[in-house]
């Protein structure tokens, strides 16, 4: 599978402008017309972007994280959801490298082998940072009234979150 | 939703900081103001009047340590710089002063004995230390964010580029065709033989084989394609909903490059489980934008949108 992986970028970079020149399109001129587009883009991303990420970052260093480990601890307990993937759980949907901070933590505390870890693992394998995703795909296009995406892909995440405790715990509990 | 989650994020944030910048005006766990006394271990025939590199032992702790002594009229003052066989206080008032170095301490010398060298220091005084770290975070996260969108100009035009040529030369066409059957479920709303279906498809099977680099530019592709269809300009429509939401939960065939540099050999192990996971949470995003769908109505015109929001970009 990830042989087919490394095979697949480069043949559809090549694929694409050879099609092209087989259907005697001006391939380079299309190309550069095409590409120009992706400063604006970029550049249009950029107060979406940082309208997020600002908040996530505040939200990360106020320690209000540790405050809903504790809180959310007994209820959790309660219903069969490990704590220790609380903050995971909670940083996945807002922070790519946050998630990944998690994971690492995660990984030097209880070690690779560990349940929890491996449920945190799928959870970050299986799941994107919703909000990023949100900043990035509507402010190309300045969308900012979203709609019930940002619903939808916490709803989308919360089964992740759920199912990579349950399937984990059959696979390997 | 999102406005609220995003005030929230602010708000949650401000309240904790304050109360936990409080409790420590309460607590004072920097021991704010304290002298601490330490024993100057000058050089041979150091003169305690001049500048110069001294060693110094703290009271009751193990070891000596480095510092600069610096002589001023008033009062002496050491730069000491930070090792972290020092007492636990010191690292934490080192890591948490306002100083863009966590590598030195900046004490003023308040008392000197200069027959037994015995002093009396008193190190940086360490207020509201979370306030000022989320501000810190705040105007970090906004530098990060600019260098992460422009980080894309590269990849996009790249993209932006190759997409161009499969549209002229008919081959977006082709790969349309293909995926038109499960499209025409996903975004009914998509005509038939729309671009928009061919570069949600590749935008799908680039996130299926765990490729981020090529994803993100055709997602944003995808969604340019559907903003050509969408009635209104800043309001989202359904099927661009859809597509988010099936971004959000992306299928994966393979792990995230990036997890797999975390737990190297040991993803093969979890590849099941993953794959079982974002399938689910691909059919439960979908089954619920589906359902959102049915109370949301496309826009048919500008004119839904309130007056104030209709300010175009």
């Amino acid at each position: 599978m990830r042989t087919i992986a490394s095979f697949i970028l480069p043949l559809i970079i090549v694929l694409i402008p050879l099609y092209g020149l087989i259907k005697k399109v001006h391939v380079y001129e299309v190309f550069v017309d095409g590409a120009k587009e992706g400063f604006h883009i970029a550049v249009r991303i950029i107060p979406y972007l940082v309208a997020i990420l600002f908040a996530i970052g505040m939200f990360r260093e106020s320690g209000a994280m540790e405050f809903f480990m504790m809180a959310l601890a007994p209820v959790l307990g309660f219903l069969g959801f490990p704590v220790e993937l609380v903050p995971m759980a909670i940083f996945r949907p807002l922070t790519g490298s946050g998630s990944v901070g998690v994971l690492a933590e995660m990984i030097a505390t209880y070690g690779e082998d560990a349940l929890v870890v491996k449920m945190a693992a799928t959870m970050f394998g299986s799941t994107e940072t919703t909000f990023y995703v949100i900043a990035v795909y509507f402010g190309a296009i300045s969308i900012r009234q979203v709609k019930y995406s940002v619903q939808t892909g916490l709803i989308a995440d919360l089964a992740g979150i759920i199912t990579s405790v349950i399937v984990v715990r059959i696979l390997f509990g | 939703m999102l406005n609220y989650i995003w005030a929230g994020l602010i708000i949650i944030s401000l309240i904790f900081a304050v109360t936990q910048d409080i409790t420590d005006l309460v607590q004072d766990p920097y021991q704010n103001g304290k002298e601490h006394s330490i024993e100057v271990i000058f050089p041979e025939n150091g003169d305690p009047d001049k500048r110069q590199n001294v060693r110094f032992r703290i009271k009751g702790h193990e070891g000596t340590f480095e510092a600069a002594w610096r002589p001023y009229e008033d009062n002496p003052e050491m730069i000491i710089s930070v090792d972290e066989d020092m007492p636990e206080l010191w690292l934490d008032i080192a890591r948490d002063q306002d100083s863009p170095t966590e590598e030195e301490l900046l004490a003023e010398v308040v008392a000197f004995d200069r027959a037994t060298r015995q002093a009396e220091i008193v190190l940086p005084e360490v207020y509201y230390v979370k306030l000022n770290a989320i501000a810190t975070a705040a105007f970090n996260m906004a530098e990060f964010a600019v260098t992460l969108a422009i980080g894309l100009v590269g990849i996009m035009a790249l993209w932006l580029g190759l997409m161009k040529i499969a549209e002229k030369s008919g081959l977006m066409y082709l790969l349309v065709k293909a995926v038109q059957p499960f499209m025409r479920f996903l975004f009914p709303n998509v005509p038939r033989g729309h671009a928009a279906h061919g570069v949600i498809s590749l935008n799908m099977a680039a996130n299926m084989l765990g490729l981020g680099n090529a994803a993100t530019p055709l997602g944003i592709k995808a969604m340019e394609e559907l903003q050509k269809l969408n009635p209104s300009k800043n309001r989202a429509s359904n099927a661009q909903c859809m597509l988010l939401t099936v971004n959000t939960a992306s299928i994966q065939l393979l792990p995230p490059a990036t997890l797999v540099a975390l737990i190297g050999t040991g993803v093969n192990e979890l590849m099941i489980s993953i794959l079982i996971v974002t399938f689910i949470s691909l059919l439960v995003g979908i089954t619920a934008a589906k359902i959102y769908e049915r109370f949301h109505p496309e826009d048919e015109h500008d004119e839904n949108i309130p007056e104030d929001q209709k300010r175009e970009d």
